[in-house]
């Protein structure tokens, strides 16, 4: 069956080019271009001068490259205050995402234990339902943690999603592993972190990299919970810097000629400063995600 | 030989015999990995649920969301009689209905034109380049589009090269539905697409080859065979968009609307945001829409399964076995 396989593709795509082919390139390629031109577009508004910018009508490659805009960025501090509060976000909610995670689903996926139905059900009913914001809100008013950073790590526990994924991979393992070490007298958490876990790092990997990618974008539970100047997540910083002031501005577009800073260029600089961390771990999250998305579509 | 059957039943499973308490007991290890993740989801999933019931109480800040008293279907009544409410309903009906003619199809269309590249490294390349935005916030696409459709932006750049006059993409309700599909499109048409890609990879290939042999042409295999393919995934995907017709994507519509387009994007959950954060909050109220809300979704959800599996498709539930264990 396996030798079937290539050969019958050799004959099928009998390496002819036909018009079909064409067609596809062109359509396919115009779809990843226009995926692709905007964000050249807003790197090389963030590299380049005003005046270029002004001058050219479609800016993919600023000829004299300047760093002013970033130090505009900088200077204007509230980046400053994104990034740190993002990162104590992830310093403290990562490590609790896996933790509960980690546990939860390595527990159901024990396979035989009483009211296991129950749990599993416990866990897909939220998927179905949840209590929305208001009640969010008043949780966290009656505990307290309104303002503080601890309101947003809480908020966020356990994706089901993740969980589902995870406990599937659990128990695609090997049962026998886990018995054998039973009888050595190892106890559930010991199997777990001495031989669950370092079979399972490909997942652990996958689902921590998820769990960062959304902490790194969160913004609306920050926005509803934190109303501290000084403890703005990332992603509001960047809506303060970018969509806010688009209304004030094109109310007098006069005021932004004369503005000695090029205000465009510093907001697109924020854009790719927010964008980097998301860039760098895309290679990583690519290798694994078509699997993890399997998994998810058929679950959900 | 018996006895060996025997001796290994008792120690590795002993359930038959014991009563439940005492495998309860056995399990105990396995209760303590759950506690943690459970004790999350009690506090932070299912207490917020029953704080769903402000919908039917009047809510007062000193008494909590406990002591506060029933009042049973009244914030309904004021509900109903709000024109805004009426026409977020509609406004968000519509914008899905779009999103179903406009959004659904695209991601099934790039999967059916990727899987006829014969070039693996383009392949890998477009997908690459197809799934990234969507790992990006909506403020982050939403910066994005406002530099690249604004009026000095450079679209309107092209298009005044071209010839053409500027268009106000941003500040135009007319335009303000097909910004909506076109930014969703840009940013997750890709990585919905992997989900097809995925289902197609799981198709027989003997079925190709008998094709072959019959002499279709590679328009007629992906019609005839590629599509009913992934006919219960692009079932699935669509009972999953009905499940959210009240839902019109918030985080998109928050950050892309602005002053001049409010109105166009007042969808049930701009209105929920609305009238719970910005104006005088109301909790009762908004628990009521929010409520209705999830009932909605959810009965169309099952309605949406029901109308398949009557079709004959697997639909989303498909027993309850499989369900739970996968």
């Amino acid at each position: 069956m396996a030798g079937v396989k290539p050969a019958f593709k050799r004959a099928y795509h009998h390496n002819q080019i036909q018009t079909l082919d064409i067609v596809l390139l062109v359509i396919l390629t115009f779809f990843a271009i226009a995926i692709i031109l905007p964000f050249i577009n807003v790197a090389a508004i963030s590299f380049s001068t005003q005046q270029e910018y002004l001058k050219k009508t479609v800016l993919l490659i600023p000829t004299e490259i300047t760093f002013e805009n970033f130090k505009a960025l900088f200077e204007d501090g509230r980046i400053w205050v994104g990034y740190r509060t993002t990162l104590l976000l992830l310093v403290l909610g990562l490590p609790l995402n896996m933790f509960l995670t980690t546990s939860m689903a390595y527990g159901l996926s024990r396979p035989d234990f009483p009211f296991k139905r129950f749990f599993v059900y416990f866990v897909v009913v939220t998927l179905l339902f949840h209590g929305g914001i208001v009640p969010m809100y008043l949780l966290m008013k009656q505990l307290k943690l309104i303002n503080t950073i601890w309101s947003v790590v809480l908020a966020y526990g356990v994706n089901s999603f993740y969980l589902i994924i995870m406990m599937n991979y659990f128990m695609s393992l090997p049962i026998s592993l886990m018995e054998s070490a039973k009888l050595d007298g190892a106890s559930e958490w010991r199997i777990l972190f001495n031989i669950i876990l370092p079979l399972s790092m490909p997942i652990i990997a996958t689902i921590l990299l998820f769990y960062a990618v959304d902490r790194w974008n969160e913004w609306f539970n920050a926005m509803i919970f934190i109303r501290k100047g000084n403890l703005v997540v990332l992603q509001l910083a960047l809506r303060s810097i970018v969509i806010d002031s688009q209304i004030s501005q094109q109310m007098n577009i006069s005021n932004v000629q004369t503005d000695v800073k090029f205000s465009e260029g510093m907001k697109m600089a924020a854009v790719i400063v927010t964008m980097i961390p998301i860039m760098c771990v895309f290679p990583f999250l690519q290798k694994h995600f078509v699997k993890g998305m399997l998994v998810g579509a058929i679950k959900a | 030989m018996e006895n060996i059957v025997a001796e290994k039943k008792k120690a590795s499973l002993d359930t038959n015999r014991s009563s439940l308490m005492s495998r309860v007991w056995k399990s105990r290890e396995v209760y303590l990995l759950l506690l943690p993740g459970v004790i999350w989801y009690i506090v932070f999933a299912y207490i917020p649920m029953y704080g769903l019931t402000l919908a039917f109480k009047t809510y007062k800040a000193n008494l909590g969301i406990f002591g506060s008293p029933w009042i049973g279907l009244d914030n309904y009544t004021y509900v109903f009689r709000d024109p805004a409410f009426i026409e977020s309903i509609w406004k968000t009906l519509w914008i899905n209905a779009g999103r179903i003619l406009f959004q659904f199809p695209i991601p099934i269309i790039l999967a059916l034109m990727l899987n006829e590249v014969r070039v693996n490294r383009y392949k890998k390349a477009i997908q690459t380049v197809y799934t990234f935005p969507h790992f990006l916030s909506w403020i982050i696409v939403a910066s994005i589009m406002i530099n690249t459709l604004n009026t000095q932006g450079m679209v309107n750049g092209i298009i005044k090269m071209l010839g053409g006059d500027a268009v106000n993409f941003l500040g135009s309700t007319e335009i303000f539905n097909s910004l909506l599909y076109l930014t969703e499109n840009w940013k997750s048409a890709g990585w919905v697409m992997i989900i097809y890609l995925a289902a197609i990879s799981g198709i027989d290939t003997e079925q190709y080859e008998s094709a072959q042999l019959d002499g279709s042409s590679r328009l007629q295999t992906m019609w005839y065979i590629t599509l009913p393919g992934i006919q219960n995934t692009i079932v699935v995907m669509l009972i999953l968009s009905v499940g959210n017709l009240m839902n019109a994507g918030f985080d998109q519509i928050f950050n892309i609307s602005n002053a001049a387009t409010a109105k166009a994007g007042e969808i049930l959950d701009m209105y929920i945001y609305r009238i719970t954060f910005q104006s005088a909050a109301d909790f009762s109220f908004s628990s009521a829409v929010s409520l209705f809300r999830s009932v909605i979704n959810f009965a169309l959800l099952l309605f949406a399964d029901r109308v398949c599996k009557w079709l004959g498709a697997e639909g989303l539930f498909p027993s309850r076995k499989k369900t739970v264990r996968g």
